[in-house]
């Protein structure tokens, strides 16, 4: 049974008298599978924050249901069992980690001694001991986004949901973020996350759905990106005419326009004999790919297909 | 319970840490200081002077807590967004407004407490210094006067969170809770007013107007039956049913203010 789903969900705003109303989410259908890491993508008020807000029922669809585990969401305490960081988590100022961990777990209903410990581990995991006891407004932004995270993992619960999680981070606290997801992937939680830095969604999520205007457009799955990376060879060529292209696909590579040349991929049974040829016909090699496509060019062309 | 208690706490360590506080409590402590400096200028009316200047100096010092600090500790939670955080442990709606409720209302009172501890010591100190001029002069009347100072700002702490609830914005919520305070100080003596033989001799007021007055004199809250100033600068004893009665209006006036404001915050959406 899926963790969580939405089934033909749809949203419209009212920004008040006079505003037009704006439609955040239509008719969105999708599904989390249990252990599964999800990502939602799409540009900026695609409506990847109210599908979230939905999921912690802090915005009601207009129509639409929305799942937990097959019961409606108002029939259930999905807040026991979610864990959940917004993007750019405003925390209390005053009060320090300690302070703020120590509510989360006594809303939470867990022991004081679990508490405790739970407070060192995730602590010492996010690198934030040092900082326990002093006040949340002295924090750099990478600080509070590791705070919330903390927030969101103490009551251990079997569903993550994490908006934009690496946001603020430094290269080594967007590692040890992205190490930790993978440690709770590996504890076989369910992970649902946004993200903009589409790498780590490429690199973390099992499955990824894109959205553009509220709309789910498509859905991918890993594999759809690595298209059997493990036996081909992507090369990134200077621009090809057309009777070099016709000659490369006869020998067996595929040709694709990237950027300013084109992109071949090559499977390691052809590769000597195209190689060959584009050794004598002088096609300048630009350099090589692990890929096919990536996230992002997928992104951008699906955004782009869906506005024309 | 468990939830409310936390929430109570982390809301009354937010507002007591923050440093506006430093700046309110100077300035009431600078009131009564000014008591004890001034006080000689008014002769036989010392006693007088000091208990009011010391019960407007709480009342002022109250305002200013509430509206400085108070209104932000829930408001800016809903600006800011922190409320996605908090709502999104398990903890209902009004578990969260009750929460807010009380940690506003904990920090009010500590910070008042130590406000009305200075203000014991202004008042003792001028006693001992003007003795002759305390004639009548009841602790017990000055205590529960200031006792009611309090029970008025949780009221005005009801306000705050009932606004807080449906607005926003920490500004907007703000408006309407000093607005309420303003109409709700002087609402009585509209009342009174409009029921006495100079308003009729005037006929200005038309009926409409009168019928309006009177469902907002029952909505507004009426802080004149917590005002004891009077009583306490006099030393004229204080009827127990008047106690009781205001008493018993301030708890039912925030009981349901807060259930109106649970009720609706239950159906809000967070964008």
């Amino acid at each position: 049974m899926p963790d969580v789903v939405f089934d033909l969900i749809s949203k419209t705003y009212n920004p008040g008298l006079f505003k037009k109303k704006v439609q955040a989410v239509k008719g969105l259908s999708f599904e989390i599978r249990q252990g599964e890491v999800f990502g939602l993508i799409g540009p900026n008020g695609a409506g990847k924050s109210t599908t979230i807000r939905m999921i912690l029922g802090l915005i009601r669809p207009d129509s639409g249901r929305i799942l937990f585990r097959g019961k409606p969401l108002r029939e259930t305490t999905i807040q026991r069992e979610v864990g959940y960081l917004p993007e750019n988590p405003y925390l209390y100022d005053h009060l320090t980690l300690l302070e703020l961990l120590q509510f989360c777990g006594k809303t939470s209903g867990i022991e004081p001694e679990q508490i405790k410990r739970r407070n060192q581990e995730l602590m010492e995991k996010l690198n934030l001991s040092e900082a326990q006891k002093r006040p949340l407004r002295t924090f750099s932004k990478g600080m509070l986004q590791r705070a919330g995270i903390c927030f969101a993992l103490l009551h251990d619960p079997s569903i993550v949901v994490l908006d934009e999680p690496m946001s603020g981070l430094d290269p080594i606290g967007r590692r040890m973020v992205f190490d930790l997801i993978l440690e709770l992937k590996e504890q076989g939680k369910t992970i649902f996350f946004c993200s903009h830095i589409l790498n780590d969604v490429e690199r973390l999520c099992d499955r990824i759905a894109l959205i553009n205007k509220g709309q789910l457009i498509k859905q991918f799955v890993r594999d759809d990106f690595l298209q059997d990376g493990d036996k081909t060879v992507f090369l990134h060529t200077s621009i090809l005419d057309e009777i070099q292209q016709q000659k490369i696909q006869s020998l067996g590579g595929c040709i694709r326009l990237e950027g300013e040349g084109h992109l071949l991929a090559i499977s390691d049974d052809d590769y000597h004999s195209v190689n060959s040829y584009l050794g004598k016909s002088n096609v300048k090699i630009l350099g090589c790919r692990s890929e096919w496509m990536s996230l992002e060019d997928l992104f951008i062309k699906t955004v782009k297909e869906q506005d024309q | 319970m468990r939830s409310i208690i936390a929430l109570a706490t982390i809301t009354f360590k937010e507002g007591i840490r923050n440093r506006s506080l430093f700046g309110i409590a100077l300035l009431a402590l600078f009131l009564f200081g000014l008591n004890v400096t001034v006080a000689g200028f008014f002769m036989r009316d010392v006693g007088k002077v000091t208990v009011d200047m010391n019960l407007s100096a709480l009342s002022f010092a109250g305002l200013l807590l509430i509206f400085f600090v108070g209104v932000n500790l829930m408001a800016k939670d809903i600006d800011r967004k922190t409320i996605h955080l908090v709502l999104s442990k398990p903890i209902s709606r009004s578990q969260y407004i009750w929460g807010k409720y009380f940690g506003i209302q904990l920090f009010v009172s500590a910070s008042l407490l130590i406000l009305f501890i200075c203000s014991c010591l202004t008042v003792g100190l001028l006693l001992n210094l003007y003795p002759n001029y305390f004639i009548g002069f009841s602790w017990m009347t000055f205590i529960l006067a200031c006792f009611f100072v309090l029970v008025k700002f949780s009221v005005l702490t009801a306000i705050v969170v009932f606004f807080s609830s449906i607005t926003s914005n920490s500004l907007i919520t703000l408006i309407f809770s000093l607005s309420s305070y303003v109409a709700g100080e002087a609402i009585e003596e509209v009342v009174f007013y409009l029921k006495s033989e100079f308003a009729a001799q005037e006929k200005m007021i038309s009926e409409s107007l009168q019928n309006f007055i009177d469902i907002v004199s029952y909505l507004i809250p009426n802080f004149a039956v917590f005002n004891f100033t009077l009583e306490a600068a006099h030393g004229l004893a204080i009827p127990s049913q008047r106690v009781f009665l205001s008493l018993g209006y301030g708890a039912i006036y925030i009981v349901m203010l807060l259930i109106l404001a649970s009720f609706i915050f239950s159906r809000r959406e967070f964008n």
